[in-house]
């Protein structure tokens, strides 16, 4: 039975996953019975499920050191060091995650809400993982769909429910042209599976140069730049980040953005005849494609996060320029990328970027989540005045995270941005530089209003005095990613290792 | 004596005050509060300890060595081979086992601090060149951080770490209840390792960074009451007058460097050859050195016309007063100029210049004294004429270089000495101060002799020293002073100058002796007159404020006739090195004239205000002029405002012109381009979710259209 070999074979590479998934199925059909027919439930039950999300968590996180690894495999799934280096960014973003929300949540919804978060940690995974058209899209709404529920349980006012229809509508509407581009590939190749994808591609069967498949990865790609938050589909962002809880708004400003580029790494190379991301120059199409985006991205982010009055749409357009900024990695792709492990590629620049900006960006807003309380959530920038004299340590964090996200040393930020600087700046095209330099620009204009958040909460008086309600959990998460942006600036050496090893033995 | 032994007693000296200001910066506000003082109580005792061993110790030393944690056997012997080979290979350099016995030191190495290798590529260049260039060749710069004990450093270490301790103990009395109490004791001991280490540096590089660090420590402890705007403002005076003497030091230790090509001690001063060669290559560049290190000192040690910020410094605690601003950090410039004899020697000029700056600042400051009614400011003046006084002898190798090392000596005693008396006049007019409620001048108070009994019999005897009563500390080193400044006006071709200088330095010590006891018995003499501040009651100093004063009222007794006369203070001073044993001998002549000088001033106070008190305020009147010259402080304040201050805030005003119109401007209109942007693209983000969808469909067409347009 050759066929279910290798389906117990395949089964054997996903066992994280498979831990989670499981996790996610025990809490969505005991949770409710835990609950009353009131919506009344025992006192403490959040702690339960959040505990049992952690064990989970870490249970996965054992298998995923554990895991065996594949290359070249024809199975669904491919656990090469790619899918090993998103695994990782997506578990580690999942002890965060579970952290933040363990303070959101109340003990009614709790069960749902982790099991949420679970699942679309799983469907992260599943996206790196995949060896198929169909199983990437799988796992792109293994995370969508979660994500609906996570945010509309987020909070219950009239803000947070139209946040997450808008959420829910638009990114119905992207996933339906992902789904449409991955179609037309399909309709060019003749396959789903990758690894044949790549084989036909790679011996230029005819139909490759065709302007079809340029039109395809169009569309697809314009589908996944809506979880990129990439210019001109980021439009929901804003709204959304600013009506949802800040555990979801955490959630959505990396996670998304974590499936997306890992899909786009999957495709991409097929797209350009390459046989694996190391191997990917991008073709000149794409070139431009994420050229343009780039630029336009950042520069947009930030312009607008400038004049931005709420913190949770500051954030918001500051997660869109970060965007631009990672944009920038795939546009100056190289193909020897990943080859000399300290030589700076987009590709690694990219993959060493994303846990950084995780890091610093889920931080701040777990000091959001910690500072507010239940009945009023941080939201304009007047909250966060003279937050160093009211709870000074959130402050400090809060501090440290922005200047990550500025890129600022001594944090992980700044080494970030020097990576995907030095990689534009090293292929030594006119495109490229210009993008090198549009990207340094584009920090400093950046550095203003990352700044003024700084200054206001060092230099100003306090204005909204809140009654600080205990959230432990949020501001330990944010503790441990101050800390660990600032040891990242002074060891980064295993993570740029990683990230390179992560873009250069793929072979899809 | 071993190595072993005192290379840990060498690197105890500064690290127990250094331990000690860290615990009490971090623990102090929170933890030891009012018990901030045990800290450096202790470090300092185990300090004037370990300063005592060593000076006792140090002469036992057979020779030149060094002493490590880590012994770098290449790196010591290096600077003297390379300095051999790079100037004169006919002259070797190295020390006469005769002579280095005569000079003992140590050196304790802790590790490399700075460390610039050579350009690479002079080497390569350099062959084809016919005439090797000196400098090039040098461009490597090592600065390791070694602690250095020899003779001079050693008498200063004694003193100052026993000047300290007694101060440290009198400020817990006086800084009681104090909020700053635990910062206080925090500076005190950041002040104290500071200096020592500032003395016990090996190389020109570490002695400017400790020099700047206890120039910190005095502007954080000047501005101790930063609340006082008075304080405040004396504090930035102190810092920003101190920065032109820096930038001196600063010139000349780049100058060493490229003529030297090394900065450490051993390099520079310890090779006669090798300054000689670069005198006679270079014949200016020894002067310029010299007029460099000591426009250094002229801003440390407060000498005209850089002397402006030292009586403002008064506003700092008096505890601070009297160890950083009389007895130890302002004698830095003359421990400098001391240091560096075998340059000064080689360079005529500057030492001209030295001892008639030292004059002119003797004079003046003793003048302006004679009219403050500040108790404190009158010791601040006399400490400053003092200085004067300390510089005046250091110049005297001018006449003849023989003369260099008595000059020094005399130098260094008075500075010795003057430690002493002054930390116990400061001390002593503390306690005046603190059981006066806080109020220091002397028309408010008077005949204090009956209520403040110990303040009375301890400043007396600190006043008779400085006026230079016979057999007291003062006395034995004024008068060195006097006999080498007469030593010179009889050789030489300077004759003149210095018997000039002589007469000037004579009438000043008269006026020394005059004002000291007008101070003295004003405020202790007279009808008992206490100001409403001090409450019903003065009273006396503690006994934890008592106990300094009776140990320095010995010290400012018996110091002098213990080491003076017994030549044990120029014997020892003698082993430095660049300094040569020299007959020392009595001069009855310059002891009968000082002995005239002393009992002629302190006559004249008595005349003036015990029996006839009325007198000088008729003589104030009569020379009305001078007397106002005298109480403006010759308005060389106004006269440095006008000269230095306008100009520079004219220029400052104009920067501010042009960088409020022009960057600002520009920065500005750049800065608004974003938010104009931003406010027209905000209609697209209206909130309604299909028009969302249509922008991205709308995006969705341009990316296909611009795909397709490349290909």
């Amino acid at each position: 039975m050759p066929a279910f070999n290798e389906l117990n074979q395949a089964a054997g590479l996903i066992i994280p996953e498979i831990i989670l998934i499981a996790t996610v199925c025990i809490m969505f059909l005991t949770g409710p019975f835990l609950v009353s027919e009131n919506g009344s439930s025992p006192v403490g039950l959040k702690h339960r499920w959040g505990a049992l999300a952690l064990l989970a968590l870490l249970c996965s996180a054992f298998a995923w050191l554990k895991a065996p690894m594949t290359d070249g495999s024809v199975g669904p799934f491919e656990a090469d060091a790619f899918a090993w280096y998103v695994r990782g960014i997506s578990l580690g973003a999942g002890f965060l995650l579970t952290l933040i929300l363990w303070d959101q949540t109340d003990d009614a919804h709790a069960a749902e809400n982790f099991a949420c978060l679970l699942a679309t940690l799983a469907g992260t995974s599943f996206v790196a993982l995949a060896n198929d058209l169909i199983g990437i899209f799988l796992g792109l709404e293994l995370v969508s769909i979660p994500t609906y529920i996570l945010l509309y349980l987020g909070r219950a006012d009239w803000m947070s429910r139209e946040a997450t229809i808008k959420y829910f509508l638009l990114s119905i509407f992207s996933s339906a042209m992902v789904l449409f581009g991955l179609a037309w590939i399909y309709g060019v190749a003749g396959t789903t599976n990758l690894a044949s994808i790549a084989e036909r591609s790679h011996r230029a069967i005819p139909g490759f140069e065709h302007g079809m498949l340029i039109v395809a990865q169009v569309i697809m790609i314009a589908g996944i730049s809506f979880r990129l938050t990439a210019v001109p589909f980021h439009f929901y962002a804003p709204d959304v980040f600013q009506g949802v809880a800040p555990s979801a708004s955490a959630m959505l400003s990396f996670l998304p953005k974590v499936v997306g580029f890992a899909a786009l790494l999957q495709i991409l190379p097929l797209c350009a005849g390459a046989e694996g991301i190391a191997a990917w120059a991008p073709t000149k199409n794409q070139a431009w494609l994420f050229t343009t985006m780039a630029l336009v991205t950042m520069t947009f982010g930030n312009v607008m996060a400038v004049r931005q009055t709420s913190v949770l749409r500051m954030l918001a357009w500051s997660s869109i320029s970060h965007a631009g900024y990672m944009l920038v990695g795939l546009a100056v792709a190289t193909e020897y990328g990943g080859q000399n492990p300290n030589e700076a590629s987009g590709q690694a620049a990219l993959m060493f970027y994303l846990p950084i900006y995780g890091i610093v960006s889920i931080g701040a807003f777990a000091v959001l989540a910690a500072a507010g309380t239940r009945t009023r959530p941080l939201r304009s920038l007047e909250d966060l005045h003279g937050l160093s004299q009211t709870r000074p340590a959130l402050a400090l964090t809060m501090a440290v995270c922005v200047f990550g996200l500025s890129g600022l040393p001594p944090t992980g930020g700044f080494l970030g941005k020097l990576n995907l600087f030095v990689a534009a700046w090293v292929v030594n095209s006119q495109l490229s530089r210009t993008l090198a330099v549009a990207l340094a620009a584009n920090a400093v204009v950046a550095a203003a209003y990352y700044l003024r958040l700084i200054g206001l909460m060092y230099f100003e008086a306090p204005k909204t005095i809140l009654e600080p309600e205990p959230r432990p959990a949020s501001a330990v998460a944010g503790g441990i990613c101050a800390v660990s942006t600032l040891l990242l600036f002074a060891s980064p050496q295993w993570l740029w290792n990683a990230a390179a090893a992560a873009v250069s033995l793929v072979t899809a | 004596m071993s190595q072993e032994m005192l290379a840990p007693l060498l690197c105890l000296i500064p690290a127990a005050p250094l331990l000690s200001a860290v615990i009490t910066a971090l623990l102090g506000p929170k933890l030891l509060k009012y018990r901030s003082h045990i800290p450096c109580w202790s470090a300092l005792a185990v300090s004037f300890a370990a300063s005592l061993a060593v000076l006792l110790l140090l002469p036992q030393q057979n020779s030149a060595a060094t002493a490590g944690f880590i012994p770098p056997p290449d790196m010591v012997a290096a600077p003297e081979a390379e300095s051999g080979a790079a100037t004169a290979p006919a002259a070797i350099p190295t020390l006469a086992p005769t002579t280095a016995a005569d000079k003992p030191e140590v050196v304790v190495y802790i590790g490399e601090w700075l460390a610039l290798e050579p350009a690479p590529e002079t080497a390569e260049v350099n062959p084809a060149d016919t005439i090797p260039d000196k400098n090039r060749q040098r461009s490597g710069m090592r600065v390791p951080l070694e602690l250095r004990v020899d003779s001079i450093a050693s008498i200063m270490l004694a003193m100052v770490t026993g000047v300290s301790l007694l101060v440290a103990l009198f400020g817990s009395g006086y800084m009681h209840h104090d909020p700053g109490y635990p910062r206080f004791f925090a500076a005190v001991s950041m002040f104290v390792f500071s200096m020592c280490m500032l003395v016990m540096s090996n190389s020109f590089v570490m002695l400017f960074v400790f020099w700047e660090m206890v120039g910190l420590c005095s502007y954080l402890l000047i501005g101790f009451w930063f609340r006082k705007p008075s304080a405040a403002a004396a504090s930035k005076k102190a810092f920003v007058v101190n920065r032109i003497g820096d930038f001196g030091l600063i010139m000349a230790i780049f100058l060493i460097w490229t003529s030297f090509g090394t900065v450490d001690f051993a390099g520079v001063l310890g090779n006669p050859d090798r300054i000689q060669a670069i005198a006679a290559t270079n014949s200016g560049v020894i002067t310029l050195i010299c007029f460099c290190l000591f426009l250094g000192a002229m801003g440390k040690s407060a000498q005209f016309p850089l002397q402006v910020w030292l009586p403002d410094a008064m506003e700092g605690p008096t505890p601070v007063s009297a160890l950083i601003h009389a007895a130890t950090m302002v004698t830095a410039g003359v421990y400098l100029v001391a240091r560096c004899t075998p340059l000064f020697v080689l360079a005529p000029q500057a030492q001209l210049l030295v001892t008639g700056t030292g004059a002119i600042t003797a004079a003046i400051a003793a003048l302006i004294a004679l009219t403050q009614t500040d108790l404190k400011r009158v010791l601040a003046y006399s400490t400053v004429s003092q200085l004067g006084f300390m510089f005046m002898a250091l110049g005297c190798g001018a006449a003849d270089p023989g003369l260099a090392t008595m000059a020094v000596t005399a130098g260094m005693f008075h500075l010795f000495t003057h430690a002493f008396f002054k930390a116990l006049l400061f001390l002593a007019a503390g306690s005046v101060m603190h059981a006066m409620g806080d109020v220091i001048d002397m028309r408010r108070f008077s005949g204090l002799r009956k209520a403040l009994p110990i303040t009375h019999w301890t400043f007396l005897v600190g006043a008779a020293a400085l006026a230079g009563v016979p057999l007291l500390a003062g006395f034995w080193s004024k008068d060195e002073i006097l006999a080498v400044l007469m030593a010179a006006s009889r050789t030489g071709e300077h004759r003149l100058f210095f018997g000039s200088i002589l007469v000037v330095a004579s009438l000043t010590a008269l006026l020394t002796a005059f004002y000291t006891f007008r101070a003295y018995f004003m405020t202790f003499w007279g009808p008992e007159k206490f100001p409403e501040e001090a409450g019903h009651h003065p009273h006396e100093a503690t006994p934890i404020m008592a106990w300094p004063l009776r140990i320095l009222a010995v010290a400012a007794l018996l110091i002098g006739l213990a080491v003076g006369p017994t030549h044990l203070f120029s014997n020892t001073l003698a082993k430095t090195t660049g300094l040569t044993p020299f007959e020392a001998h009595f001069h009855l002549d310059v002891m009968a004239l000082s002995v005239f000088i002393a009992s002629a001033g302190i006559g004249m106070a008595w005349m003036l205000y015990v029996v006839m008190p009325k007198v000088p305020g008729t003589i104030a009147v009569v020379l009305k002029p001078f007397y106002v010259i005298s109480q403006g402080k010759f308005y060389l304040d106004e006269i440095l405002y006008v000269l230095v201050v306008l100009p520079l805030r004219g220029i400052a005003f104009l920067s501010t012109l042009y960088d409020r119109l022009v960057i600002d401007g520009l920065i500005d209109s750049l800065g608004t381009v974003p938010r104009v942007l931003g406010d027209r693209i905000r209609s697209l983000q209206g909130g309604v979710v299909t028009a969302y969808a249509g922008l991205m469909w709308f995006g969705l067409v341009v990316l296909v259209v611009i795909c397709l347009g490349i290909s």
